[in-house]
């Protein structure tokens, strides 16, 4: 893969890191939103497996998001 | 866990701290990595059925149950079972109709896994499996996690692996072997207290028999690696009550795709029992170099591409799903929590594959409209 190709989304990251960490550190008493479960990455991990496994095997890219399980799903 | 938090608090923040932990939820943040505090017992139905212009392709219908439950202070395991009963027909190369070849099969899938918890750190394994009739599949999974002092910065790295064995019925290929190694680093950061960040860097390598069995003139290389990167951001909008959900995926792989995923969800709370999530996910990527338009040689004709000379092993897929191509889910999904330890939930999602929507144009000609229609409906008990 070309550097470039990488470069700006990482770019981007670093940017909104270094600013979440020249602001003030987030408090475990401010995180009550942060707590609620639509605000989990991993809120419905059944849907999200049924649906990669869908996209996975009607598309060419697949992965990404978390470590993968098995299986063809070929059809 | 808490006295760390000390060092840091003045004695009145110190109490407020251990005020704010009694509050429900907070106490699963302020401790790093700990094992769930309920068990929760997960079953989920799942309806599949894609079609083209003319033929109603593949229909799958596929009852799921999951359990995650904890042992002790320091352990957590989970299990899952899948059962699918695949029936249709499937096109032998591109979208011809008329070739298409009618199956059905059933496929088993399983996933079991333990989590052992440490005061900032977990360490996960997993062991999964699927069979079908002429497809099997055996991996196992390593995930470790570490979180900062503070918990706004968690690290992951994970492994898998996985063993694939090919037997189709047209013997095609005995035997044939399929091996894939995946590597994943991964970064969640707390950015602000509305704010929550997730990077994902995923390498993927594997070797072996990658062809579809089933399509005729389908001759894929041996070996695929596969790149991710995926960065995803959920953003509370406390004028809403409502949560925004936000990834993007950047693909590519050795074969020559390059692909673009962007999703949306937006996790809107309707009443205290009910909410009601909207989603729209759109993703375009380019063909496989090896792919080749539905052009057929004035000879041979149909599925041989022109030029085709028997024998000589070249590398090619007239494959619908490896052309290039824009594609678009519209998905509804409706929470109800109709009491403190039991959920249900019901979610349909559209999915449509059209050459004309891929960005910026350049899809692969000639080829039908693709369409899909996913219903899922959940139960979730917690105990």
């Amino acid at each position: 893969m070309k550097k470039s190709q990488l470069l700006w989304p990482a770019a981007a990251f670093c940017v909104l890191i270094l600013n979440g960490c020249a602001m003030q550190p987030v408090q475990a008493w401010e995180k009550g939103k942060l707590a609620q479960p639509a605000m989990k990455f991993d809120q419905d991990p059944m849907r999200k497996a049924f649906l990669e496994h869908v996209y996975a095997s009607k598309e060419g890219a697949s992965g990404g998001s978390g470590v993968a399980g098995g299986g063809c799903g070929c059809n | 866990m808490v006295a760390t938090e000390k060092k840091s608090v003045t004695p009145a923040g110190s109490s407020l701290l251990a005020a704010a932990l009694l509050l429900p939820g907070l106490m699963h943040l302020a401790q790093a990595e700990s094992p769930p505090e309920q068990s929760e017992l997960s079953f989920k139905f799942l309806s599949y059925q894609d079609s083209q212009p003319g033929l109603e392709r593949i229909k799958v219908s596929s009852p799921s149950l999951g359990l995650v439950t904890r042992l002790g202070d320091h352990w957590s395991v989970s299990a899952q079972a899948t059962h699918d009963a695949i029936s249709g027909a499937s096109p032998r190369y591109h979208s011809a109709i008329s070739s298409a070849s009618q199956m059905h099969e059933e496929r088993n899938a399983y996933e079991l896994g333990a989590t052992r918890y440490f005061e900032r750190a977990s360490l996960s394994l997993g062991v999964n499996g699927s069979k079908e009739h002429d497809y099997r599949s055996q991996g196992l999974s390593l995930e470790g996690k570490l979180a900062s002092e503070d918990n706004n910065s968690t690290w992951s790295l994970g492994v898998s692996h996985s063993d694939d064995t090919i037997n189709p019925v047209n013997l095609v290929v005995v035997d044939a072997k399929k091996r894939t190694t995946s590597w994943m680093l991964g970064l969640t950061q707390v950015w602000t207290s509305r704010d929550v960040l997730q990077l994902n860097l995923g390498y993927t390598t594997g070797s072996g028999y990658f062809s579809d069995p089933y399509k005729i003139v389908d001759n894929r290389p041996d070996s695929r690696d596969q790149r991710t990167l995926y960065l995803a951001w959920n953003h509370y909008v406390d004028a809403a009550q409502a949560a925004l959900r936000t990834s993007y995926r950047y693909y590519n792989d050795s074969w020559g795709i390059k692909a673009h995923t962007l999703n949306l969800e937006w996790a809107q709370k309707l009443a205290p029992a009910l909410s009601l999530t909207p989603s729209l996910r759109y993703t375009t990527q380019s063909a496989v170099s090896f792919y080749y338009n539905p052009t057929y040689d004035p000879v041979l004709g149909a599925p041989f591409p022109v030029g085709y000379s028997f024998g000589n092993g070249q590398i090619l897929s007239p494959d619908q799903r490896l052309s290039a191509f824009g594609a678009i889910t519209l998905g509804l999904k409706a929470d109800w929590q109709f009491n403190k330890d039991m959920s249900f939930n019901l979610a349909l999602d559209r999915y449509q594959q059209r050459a004309s929507w891929r960005f910026g144009g350049g899809g692969s000609p000639g080829l039908a409209d693709f369409n899909a229609l996913m219903i899922q409906t959940g139960l979730d008990w917690k105990f």
